[in-house]
């Protein structure tokens, strides 16, 4: 190896950390799947609508993006709502294909209206902060990688908090685990439905703004992130949280890695490939059951 | 219908899809019975029972409960007037613990006040479940898992609890366990319907008891008088 060690820190950290940002679109899209067992194809696009609202209140109002979730997640668990009861829901009663196919006519409406509204360009959340970094030893890390992580730190805290203690949470669980005999215990599956969607969109806008802070976005960037989200459920097991977690890491970590060894080629190709060795030896993923 | 009857289904017809599967079915449930519905199996038992407790609807004919109509109602509401269902091959949450199936079987509004008497209502009943509280329902035995079940259908304060199927699987000897369980809920004043395909035991244990076949009711009566009819005896027991 002529490569040393320390060489590899950087992309080593820097992987780890934005793979938060993996594990916080994952997570939306495994606690929709997890209920209604329909994949939000659309998922991806919530994410960037995320990135562009605080886009409009950065560029219009001047609100830090971080700030703007304060009206972002709300905004977002609504919208999540009223496109459950209104558009998914109602297709969902006639079979979860329909459900499917209402999901991806969702993506194109968000990716059409995102180019009418915001041109095909690239944009990317500035702040005064967007390039401050830290040194540790040999390693650089950038202040907005390291809050990928800690973001997904806390939303995953949060989100088991919540799934574990409350009892809408235990609602959610029990009808992801049996939905009939969640029914049977008084839960009306239709409210479970729109609370896991509208909780799933809420972590979109919350994706969307690290997303916008970390890399650079245009109205199509959602179909890679839905991809990669995918992947990171299948890596770490479907409806495990800590799975979630440690298969956005491996997911972030394999791709800069990838991309470090061999060039931007590498870097989807070597996560995916380690999705596919992973499948092969455990099929139901690292922490699946 | 009876002036004391709980639950009370009349003359309904069930179909899945197209398909008819229950054909003028009547029963009733008096408060402080146990009642079994009984016969072989793919009869169309569960099917009824998933019919009154609102997971499926019939084509024709009223379902009341309680002095109240319930023949259309979702089953996630007919639960809080009363009416607990135990389903078919047990069904505990697999990847929660025994205290969170519990808990969940209370998730009911009216259940939900009384949910701290009701948990240590279950726990007298069945201490096991208290000492593996902490546990993944998953990890239990497949007689655990029923306790476990049982309870979970206590906490929603039930007046009727409908269980199918309890027996399968387990030892005879366990079974006989349950059914002393059984015996002591009744006698807190809450009904019981079962559903066997242990003709035998059940008939012995029950109250009163219908026999179905193929998704009619063909007998019914007191349980011990059902034991001497021919029919019965030639059908299930073979003497």
């Amino acid at each position: 190896m002529g490569e040393s060690l320390e060489a590899l820190a950087t992309p080593i950290t820097m992987g780890i950390l934005y793979g938060g940002l993996y594990v916080v679109i994952a997570l939306g899209l495994s606690l929709v799947f997890g209920v209604m067992k329909v994949i939000n194809v659309a998922h991806g696009d919530f994410v960037i609508l995320g990135s562009y609202f605080a886009y409009v209140v950065l560029t219009s109002r001047g609100v830090d993006p971080i700030l703007s979730l304060g009206v972002g997640i709300p905004l977002f668990f609504i919208l999540g709502v009223l496109v459950q009861r209104l558009l998914l829901y109602r297709a969902f009663k006639m079979s979860t294909d329909a459900a499917l196919i209402i999901a991806f006519g969702i993506s194109l409406i968000i990716q059409n209206a995102a180019q009418l509204a915001w041109t095909p360009m690239s944009k990317s959340l500035q702040t005064s902060y967007s390039f401050e970094s830290y040194q540790v030893g040999q390693v650089y890390i950038p202040l907005v990688y390291l809050l990928d992580f800690i973001v997904a730190v806390i939303v995953v805290v949060v989100v088991h908090q919540f799934l574990q203690r409350s009892y809408l949470g235990q609602a959610i669980t029990a009808a992801s685990q049996d939905r009939q005999t969640a029914e049977l215990m008084g839960i009306n599956p239709a409210t479970v439905y729109q609370h896991a969607f509208g909780i799933a969109i809420a972590l979109a806008a919350v994706a969307g703004v690290f997303l916008g802070l970390t890399f650079p976005f245009n109205p199509i960037s959602g179909v890679p992130f839905l991809i990669i989200a995918f992947g990171v459920i299948i890596l770490g097991g479907l409806g495990s949280m800590a799975g979630t977690f440690i298969g956005g890491m491996i997911f972030g970590l394999s791709q800069s890695l990838g991309g470090h060894f061999w060039g931007p080629t590498g870097q989807l190709l070597v996560p995916f490939v380690m999705v596919l060795v992973i499948l092969t030896i455990r099929p139901q993923g690292l922490f699946g059951r | 219908m009876s002036e004391a009857a709980l639950l009370w289904v009349n003359n309904i017809d069930v179909f899945y899809e197209n398909l008819q599967v229950l054909w003028d079915v009547s029963l009733e449930v008096r408060s402080g019975e146990m009642v079994a519905i009984a016969g072989a199996n793919g009869a169309g038992k569960s099917t009824l029972l998933k019919t009154i407790s609102g997971l499926m609807h019939p084509a024709r004919g009223i379902i009341n409960f309680n002095g109240q109509e319930i023949t259309r109602l979702p089953a996630y509401e007919i639960v809080s007037l009363g009416i607990s269902h135990a389903p078919e091959g047990r069904k505990p949450f697999p990847e929660m613990t025994v205290l969170q199936n519990l808990m969940i079987g209370s998730y009911n509004q009216k259940a939900r006040s009384c949910r701290k008497e009701n948990l240590e209502k279950v726990y007298e009943i069945f201490p096991l479940l208290k000492k593996r509280k902490n546990q993944l329902a998953k990890t239990l035995s497949g007689g655990e898992q029923q306790m476990l079940v049982i309870g979970r259908g206590l906490m929603s304060n039930p007046r009727i609890l409908i269980i199918d199927e309890m027996s399968l699987g387990l030892s005879p000897i366990f079974v006989r366990e349950l059914f002393l369980v059984l015996h002591n809920i009744k006698t807190q004043g809450i009904s019981i319907l079962l559903v066997e395909q242990n003709v035998w035991q059940t008939l012995h244990e029950a109250d009163r008891a219908y026999i179905m076949e193929t998704g009619r009711i063909v007998l019914s009566g007191n349980a011990r008088d059902l034991c001497e009819e021919e029919e019965v005896r030639n059908a299930y027991f073979g003497t």
